[in-house]
């Protein structure tokens, strides 16, 4: 019994260290950067903001019931002066946390001028997020978002907009590439 | 009675004029900078009285300020600059004072810290701003929807706070 609660804890542990960290070298982009921009959204302050949405208004209450099963919101995003001030490995740090099975790619977007998208998500069980990760990467810009946290994809949208997330847009013109 | 309205207006006076309270977070950011950058912050004259005038109006959901603004910084343009003051300001950090949003932007030649002390009812906000010969910081009691504004844009919130 002993040794089945181990194996049953082996197997849980490594799944709950699947939170990616954002890594040092980034915090290093911001001292090259032009514009860099910093939001870091704890449990203890998402459940702190979450306590002063108001039930009875529908977009906050939307937020509220999205923000109670996270545990934090980060953000980094970076604007550069000139192309090539951050490199692919820069963004290789965190793609390669991304790897492990819990994670899937479901968004991937490679556009002609460089602009490249990528939306990782992990699975949560019970058809539910159990975290997301957005790269967007442009020659002089880099933007990462880490949700980390259960929420439901229905209502990703409405964290667009909220904490330092940049609001998604649903739908662009015809044969442009994003 | 009119003796001690007289006193009561002089201690705001001068609480104001020096800008240092009670908070302790507040303080301790302030006599950091003062340390780091070898400057006092320079007197503020009627901010007691401007403060009370805060109390009535609720710009931007703010109830009540601390301000101490600090001159003659001489901040270089240099990288490492900005590089030393970002982990700075990282180590200001502390268990309630939570780094919120940090935004600098070189092209401006200004950096923009916020950190949050979640309070009861509230949050208290503490905006810690640099310009290229300046710095400010700044405490507010602020409602959520100051806090959320903050969020969407540090750089505004930064500014009408101090203007």
């Amino acid at each position: 019994m002993k040794i089945a609660m181990i194996v049953i804890a082996a197997a849980i542990l490594p799944a709950c260290a699947q939170e990616i960290k954002m890594p040092v070298n980034l915090d290093a982009l911001a001292d090259k950067a032009d514009e860099a921009v910093t939001v870091t959204m704890d449990k203890s302050m998402l459940q702190f903001a979450g306590k002063f949405l108001n039930d009875r208004d529908g977009d906050e209450a939307d937020v509220r019931r999205l923000i109670a099963g996270l545990e934090g919101i980060y953000v980094r995003s970076f604007q550069f002066r000139n192309e090539g001030e951050y490199s692919g490995a820069d963004v290789e740090a965190v793609r390669s946390q991304l790897q492990s099975p819990a994670w899937g790619r479901l968004v991937g977007v490679r556009s002609k001028h460089g602009e490249n998208v990528d939306v990782f998500f992990k699975d949560g069980g019970n058809a539910k997020l159990g975290g997301i990760v957005v790269i967007a990467a442009e020659p002089r810009e880099l933007t990462i978002v880490n949700i980390v946290g259960t929420l439901d994809p229905a209502r990703l949208a409405d964290l667009g907009g909220e904490f330092g997330i940049p609001r998604l847009e649903r739908s662009r013109t015809h044969g442009e590439a994003r | 009675m009119r003796a001690q309205a007289c006193a009561a207006v002089l201690t705001a006076l001068m609480a104001g004029s020096t800008a240092f309270g009670g908070d302790a977070e507040f303080d301790r950011i302030v006599k950091a900078i003062e340390s780091r950058y070898g400057t006092r912050p320079v007197r503020v004259p009627f901010l007691g009285v401007a403060n009370l005038f805060v109390k009535v109006a609720h710009p931007e959901g703010a109830t009540g300020f601390k301000l101490a603004v600090f001159e003659d910084l001489k901040s270089a343009e240099d990288p490492g600059v900005w590089r030393e003051r970002n982990r700075f300001m990282d180590t200001l950090a502390g268990p309630n004072l939570h780094p919120l949003v940090r935004v600098t932007s070189r092209r401006e030649g200004e950096a923009t810290y916020i950190f949050m002390t979640p309070a009861r009812k509230s949050a208290r906000l503490l905006i810690a701003t640099f310009e290229r010969n300046e710095a400010t910081v700044i405490e507010v009691q602020a409602n959520i929807d100051t806090l959320l504004k903050s969020l969407e844009d540090p750089e505004h919130a930064g500014r009408t706070l101090r203007e």
